[in-house]
């Protein structure tokens, strides 16, 4: 029933001089919510920026529902059901929402009509149809998250790469935000989630990865998590919320 | 016999490219933007040597220096009033500067004509194994290699050229340093007007001068920085080399006119065969 | 697409406007308030706007400037030219011809570089007039491609007007010409604005705004890439093989980027990257200026040009032609 949804395996990336992933392996299963820590730099956006295919591993592997999606290109990806959402808010702001969502149906749905049948529904699950016709970029941070969010879903991903959700939000949005994560979770959606602010990914995180310089330096529960020795140390510089 | 000239040739082709592709190569990997205005400069600095020489009556030297700065300043106003409002808007750069280019030719062509003119030039003949050179080549050579050195040691020996480098490098990572952006891309700027002035104005006696001659050595230039790989000097500089030998080869065993596509071969094969060049970032 | 307000805006008097323009442009020639001279002109600003939308059309929308759209105007052109006379293909057979080819060769020619990324799309896309220009005129092709001088192709319909007695024969010809132009025209704008705003339109435009977003979210950009190149240069093809074929010689002048391309940038810069309509609606405006300036200004009119390009690109990149368009359709039309 639970098997291994997503599998990085040993992702080593390098930028010119600088190592940005060193020998990282991550494991989620299906169903969880996995979180990723660490401090400013150590790596946690390009492993996902691996993972999706928007930069070529130097070395190493990456494995979806078991199959080997290294060499795939990341449109291939994301129609295979890995979808994320991004750190500063990506949409494409002078498009309507609803196009921004649509645009991703499209490509996945061979028939037009239902491409926006589910364009429709996310966007009602996200509560967006009354803002359905607004170019994104005139919405507030919370709303563009949603739409982000109904963007990645209207692809009907196994698993959702959420980097840094909670930027920008007030607390009342944040505990909202963590509803839908919730909900989206308890009808199977796996998620890995790379979050700063601690207090909201102890509240949703079934286990942590922290990475440090590219290194992951410590896996399992959060609440080890901030007790352990090396993760304290590697954000002295950087600061726990 | 013919590999004498393709040696000979080669050598002082890939020390000329070598100068003014690094130029570009600032242009893209330091300020980021496509300069496509960079042929017209060359153009530029030619014609106003000519106007330099023919009309005020100066001499020679003092045109051809004259032109270089004159032309830097251009490049600079370029900067200020065109470039930095465009920045926020990429493909702008690329219509403006293409514009620009564009404009400065054609007011070239009104008021010069299309006519060939000829420049001031070293005239005599001097024979290196075998193969005989003009003169003027020597000058070439001498100057590209004068100037090479200079770049040399503004980037890696002054405060603005190392600046320069680390920018190259990461925007984002300078900014955190404190670099002033705007700064850096005024400098960039002067630096490459002055590098396709200084082109030019040594380059064009060798050639027929027209108003749409700089768009030859922009895409040599351009095939040159591709291959090189974007942002990285020693890449061009390499390129350089590698291209100066391919075209000669090409001049001399098939014709000028096959020479004159291997811009379009080189830059295609690069960006088919390995995108970012032999040493350039990831695309 | 119920739900879709994007559409469908003005109401029945913008409508009825609208229509009555085009009939007013059909039924121009036989007014006589028109003279030969300016029908001419019109026909040109027909054939340029159709060069002009779809530059937009591909262009507009993904921001993968096409600096090599003349290319492919030309390519068209010296296709009739050689289908016409090499192969004795009567001209009005080797429009389609010529344009089915043009495409195709098009096609293959760009495959490379769309791959690539943006700003490396648009300087190698300059290139290819580039080169077809030193082809046409350098041994040992020139030979072939009528150098300087050109190709003297076979005229449009010039055996039909030659027929009619002298003082008919002009009027039928430059007629026919306006009208053709005109309905390729009506009929280039209808295609792209249809599908400019269609589904397709918008993934256009979403590649235009953040193509790696795009990637990361499923679509194929490479293949919607050359689809709406192909829509273009389609297009483009059938207007250069048409100009070509109502205005011989053919010459590098089908290709020269500062008579081709430095226009269309304008009139899609002024119209609005992106607006069919804008781009639409600057160019018959500024061709029209541009013909005016012809009196004042003589050679340096394209300079003027360009200094128009600049100002726009560095100050109104969004262009103002599209507002104003918004703005006059609420005035006439009176819906929203």
């Amino acid at each position: 029933m639970s098997g291994v949804v997503l599998e990085a395996r040993n992702i080593t990336k390098r930028f010119g001089g600088l190592v940005a992933l060193k020998n990282v392996s991550v494991s989620v299963t299906e169903g969880e919510i996995y979180g990723v820590m660490g401090p400013n730099g150590s790596g946690k956006t390009t492993l996902f920026n691996v993972i999706t295919g928007l930069l070529r591993q130097d070395e190493g592997k990456i494995i979806f529902m078991g199959k080997d999606i290294s060499r795939l290109p990341p449109h291939a990806r994301a129609r295979m059901g890995i979808a994320r959402t991004f750190q500063n808010i990506r949409v494409y702001p002078h498009l309507p929402v609803y196009y921004n969502v649509a645009v991703a149906a499209l490509a996945k749905y061979r028939d037009k009509k239902e491409a926006h049948q589910e364009t429709l529904r996310v966007l009602n699950l996200m509560k967006l149809l009354d803002d359905a016709w607004r170019p994104a970029g005139s919405l507030t941070p919370y709303k563009l998250k949603l739409t982000e969010f109904a963007r990645a879903l209207v692809l009907k991903p196994k698993i959702m790469l959420l980097d840094e959700p909670f930027a920008g939000l007030t607390p009342g949005e944040s505990e909202m935000l963590i509803d839908v994560i919730r909900d989206l979770n308890q009808n199977g959606m796996t998620f890995v989630i790379i979050e700063h602010k601690l207090r909201y990914l102890m509240k949703i995180a079934d286990r942590v990865a922290v990475l440090c310089f590219g290194e992951k330096i410590f896996e399992g529960k959060p609440q080890e998590a901030v007790r352990d020795k090396r993760v304290i140390e590697a954000y002295i510089g950087g600061g726990l919320e | 016999m013919l590999v004498k000239y393709i040696m000979v040739f080669g050598i002082l082709y890939s020390s000329v490219y070598m100068m003014f592709s690094l130029g570009l190569s600032l242009a893209f990997g330091v300020a980021r933007i496509a300069y496509l205005a960079y042929g017209a400069l060359y153009t530029l600095a030619a014609y106003m040597t000519y106007l330099f020489f023919n009309h005020f009556h100066l001499p020679a030297y003092v045109s051809m220096i004259l032109s270089v700065l004159s032309v830097s300043v251009v490049s600079a106003v370029i900067n200020e009033l065109i470039v930095k409002p465009a920045l926020k808007f990429p493909v702008s750069i690329l219509m403006s500067t293409f514009a620009v280019a564009y404009l400065i030719e054609d007011v070239i062509k009104n008021r010069m004509g299309l006519t060939p003119i000829t420049l001031p030039s070293l005239t005599g003949v001097r024979v290196i194994a075998g193969v005989p050179v003009n003169e003027h080549w020597f000058l070439v050579l001498a100057t590209s290699f004068v100037l090479l050195f200079l770049l040399y040691l503004f980037l890696n020996h002054t405060v603005p050229g190392k600046t320069l480098r680390a920018v190259a490098e990461s925007w984002e990572e300078s900014m955190i340093i404190g670099v002033n952006p705007l700064r850096v891309l005024r400098i960039t700027m002067i630096i490459v007007g002055f590098y396709a002035a200084s082109a030019g104005v040594l380059l064009s006696p060798l050639k027929a001068v027209t108003p749409n001659m700089g768009w030859s050595p922009l895409f040599t230039a351009l095939a040159i920085v591709i291959l090189g790989g974007m942002g990285s000097i020693r890449g061009t500089i390499i390129a350089a080399i590698i291209y100066g030998f391919v075209e000669q080869t090409l001049a001399w065993t098939m014709g000028s006119g096959i020479a004159s596509i291997a811009p379009l071969i080189v830059i295609v094969a690069t960006l088919v065969i390995r995108p970012r060049g032999l040493f350039g970032e990831e695309v | 697409m119920a739900l879709n307000p994007l559409r469908r805006r003005g109401g029945l008097r913008w409508f009825i406007t609208k229509i009555i323009i085009l009939v007013v442009l059909f039924v121009l020639p036989f007014t006589g308030l028109v003279n030969e001279y300016w029908l001419s002109v019109l026909t040109r600003v027909n054939i340029f706007l159709v060069l002009a939308i779809t530059f937009d059309f591909f262009s507009g929308t993904t921001l993968y400037l096409n600096l090599g759209h003349s290319f492919i105007v030309g390519l068209a052109a010296y296709s009739l030219a050689i289908f016409n006379i090499f192969a004795h293909i009567p001209v009005a057979l080797a429009i389609p011809l010529a344009t089915i080819t043009a495409t195709i060769i098009s096609l293959l020619l760009f495959l490379p570089s769309i791959r690539v990324k943006g700003e490396y799309f648009a300087i190698l896309s300059l290139l290819y007039p580039i080169i077809l220009i030193s082809i046409a005129t350098t041994q040992p092709f020139s030979a072939y491609l009528g150098g300087e001088a050109g190709l003297m192709s076979d005229q449009l319909l010039l055996g039909c007007a030659l027929k009619l007695s002298p003082e008919h024969s002009l009027f039928f010809l430059t007629t026919s010409y306006y009208l053709l132009s005109l309905a390729m025209a009506v009929a280039a704008f209808i295609i792209l604005y249809k599908l400019a705003y269609s589904d397709f339109g918008f993934t256009l435009r979403a590649i235009g705004e953040d193509e790696e977003l795009a990637e990361a979210t499923g679509v194929n950009t490479t293949r919607v890439k050359l689809k709406g190149f192909l829509i273009a240069s389609a297009l483009a093809s059938l207007a250069g093989s048409f100009y070509a074929a109502i205005k011989p010689p053919i010459t590098t002048d089908f290709v020269s980027p500062d008579s081709i391309l430095i226009p269309i940038l304008t009139a899609v810069i002024v119209g609005g990257l992106g607006s069919i309509v804008g781009t639409a609606i600057s160019s018959y405006i500024l061709f029209i200026i541009y013909e005016a300036l012809w009196g004042v200004f003589g050679v340096w009119r394209t300079v003027v040009y360009m200094l128009i390009l600049i100002v726009f690109v560095v100050l109104k990149p969004e262009g103002i032609m599209y507002q104003l368009y918004v703005k006059a359709r609420k005035v006439l039309g009176g819906g929203g």
